[in-house]
């Protein structure tokens, strides 16, 4: 038995009929067709499903979409405005914290909600706010570089 | 991976909900934030028939503060509790025990009560309630009932809800003065991970802040359940703050632990932590007393 739902998805409107048992996930890959965000662990401890849900960093496979009824979701694909990569995407590929590129959405979606309520976070809070994304390529030192000079270019290179 | 198929259901009250879970009985589960459950679910672990949301229940979403102390809501989740302005003046233990149970993205959805229904022994916000003599509040056909957070622990994995009933919040009573607790966990790499032992001890002070006039020590993780360390706690209860006794209640501790798989390993963990959990609470009415830990 499908329930209906409206999602708000980077600023679209969505009208959906899903059963209750297919994550938030599930309905953005495939439904929404936006694969930014990835399944890997299916148990909320890599990241790499990450959305930002209401304003908040959440692991998407361990929501049901069915509760997710009514709420705004941001994906990496809501990220660039116009074309412009945001400052975390930015920093990102400038400081090479992007190897295979699997953790990054979710990496840069964390760094991003991290940015939003801490413009100035020291190093500690980066990675305390990365503590949910697991990467095995880069051993994080650089996404943390360039997570730390995101904030810099956002507070106007100060 | 998929989860497995189940019919699902949005209550608007309590007595609603109370009133499937009575009537659907062992096929029916509880979602609150799901964190633990849909990962049961996924490794098919469980398979409950039903799942009943109780996030859509207007208002169980709330950390409320009055003269008795700090009511937190069913549907209150780790970050309102973590971020709430009361609870990081006033009772900064909870705070700290909620930062440690997972890592943000979890806390964002995951909630209080699923932690404390979901009865794992390492529970992370199970040894900080129960120092802090916290207690829950239970809804069912046959009423609304209390009791502390200890004794809801039953057994690994088994809380003392009846069929029918839910969690529909936790209190916990103002600290009394010159008290404050610490909470340190060992987990098995990082804060995405289930504890290997932690420990909560919460120490009160006279006013002079020289003697332990009251102590609370909660292991947790070391147990079926988390547990209290009552002769720990007799040894530095009512003397004098010094090193020699701190380290023998910590060891006291240890003994007192009954961790079922690597007990040498855990022991010497629940005995280390114990005693820099003291020190640190001592530490936070006279810093540098003991030189940390």
């Amino acid at each position: 038995m499908k329930w209906k739902i409206e999602l708000t998805v980077n600023g679209e409107p969505y009208e959906l009929a899903v059963e209750p048992w297919r994550t938030l996930l599930e309905v953005i890959r495939e439904d929404i067709e936006l694969t930014g965000a990835k399944e890997a662990c299916s148990t909320g401890e890599c990241g790499n499903c990450m959305v930002i849900l209401d304003g908040k960093p959440v692991n998407s496979c361990l929501v049901l979409a069915v509760d997710a009824n009514g709420k705004e979701v941001l994906t990496i694909e809501g990220l660039a405005e116009g074309g412009n990569l945001h400052p975390v995407q930015k920093a990102f590929v400038e400081h090479g914290a992007i190897q295979c590129g699997f953790c990054t959405p979710g990496m840069i979606l964390a760094a991003k909600s991290l940015l939003d309520k801490n413009p100035k976070p020291t190093e500690t809070e980066v990675k305390e706010a990365i503590y949910g994304n697991l990467c095995r390529c880069t051993g994080y030192v650089k996404i943390i570089e360039a997570i730390l000079a995101a904030s810099q270019s956002m507070a106007g290179g100060k | 991976m998929s989860l497995p198929r189940f019919d699902y259901f949005e209550p608007k009250t309590i007595d609603e909900a109370c009133s499937l879970l009575s009537n659907l009985k062992d096929e029916a589960k509880v979602i609150a934030g799901g964190t633990d459950l849909l990962v049961s679910m996924r490794k098919r672990e469980i398979s409950p028939k039903y799942i009943i949301n109780i996030k859509k229940i207007p208002k169980l979403n709330y950390v409320r503060y009055n003269k008795e102390g700090l009511e937190i809501g069913a549907g209150a989740t780790l970050s309102n509790i973590e971020n709430s302005g009361i609870v990081k003046e006033k009772f900064p233990l909870v705070a700290q025990a909620v930062h440690e149970t997972g890592p943000p993205p979890i806390r964002n959805i995951a909630t209080m009560g699923g932690n404390l229904c979901n009865a794992m022994p390492s529970a992370d916000t199970a040894p900080s309630l129960i120092g802090l003599g916290a207690k829950v509040k239970i809804q069912g056909p046959k009423g609304i009932r209390s009791i502390p957070v200890a004794e809801f622990f039953v057994d690994s994995g088994k809380s003392a809800l009846q069929s029918g009933e839910m969690l529909t919040e936790i209190q916990i009573p103002n600290l009394s003065a010159n008290t404050a607790g610490v909470f340190l966990k060992i987990p098995e790499r990082s804060v995405i991970d289930v504890a290997v032992a932690s420990v909560a001890a919460v120490v009160t002070l006279d006013a002079a802040h020289s003697n332990i006039v009251e102590a609370k020590i909660v292991l947790g993780a070391v147990a079926p359940t988390p547990i209290r360390a009552p002769q720990a706690e007799d040894i530095i209860k009512g003397k004098t703050i010094n090193e020699e006794i701190i380290e023998k209640a910590a060891l006291a501790a240890a003994r007192e632990a009954k961790p079922r798989t690597r007990p040498d390993y855990k022991r010497e963990l629940v005995r280390v932590l114990t005693n820099r959990a003291i020190r640190q609470a001592i530490d936070l009415f006279l810093p540098d007393a003991l030189g940390g830990g």
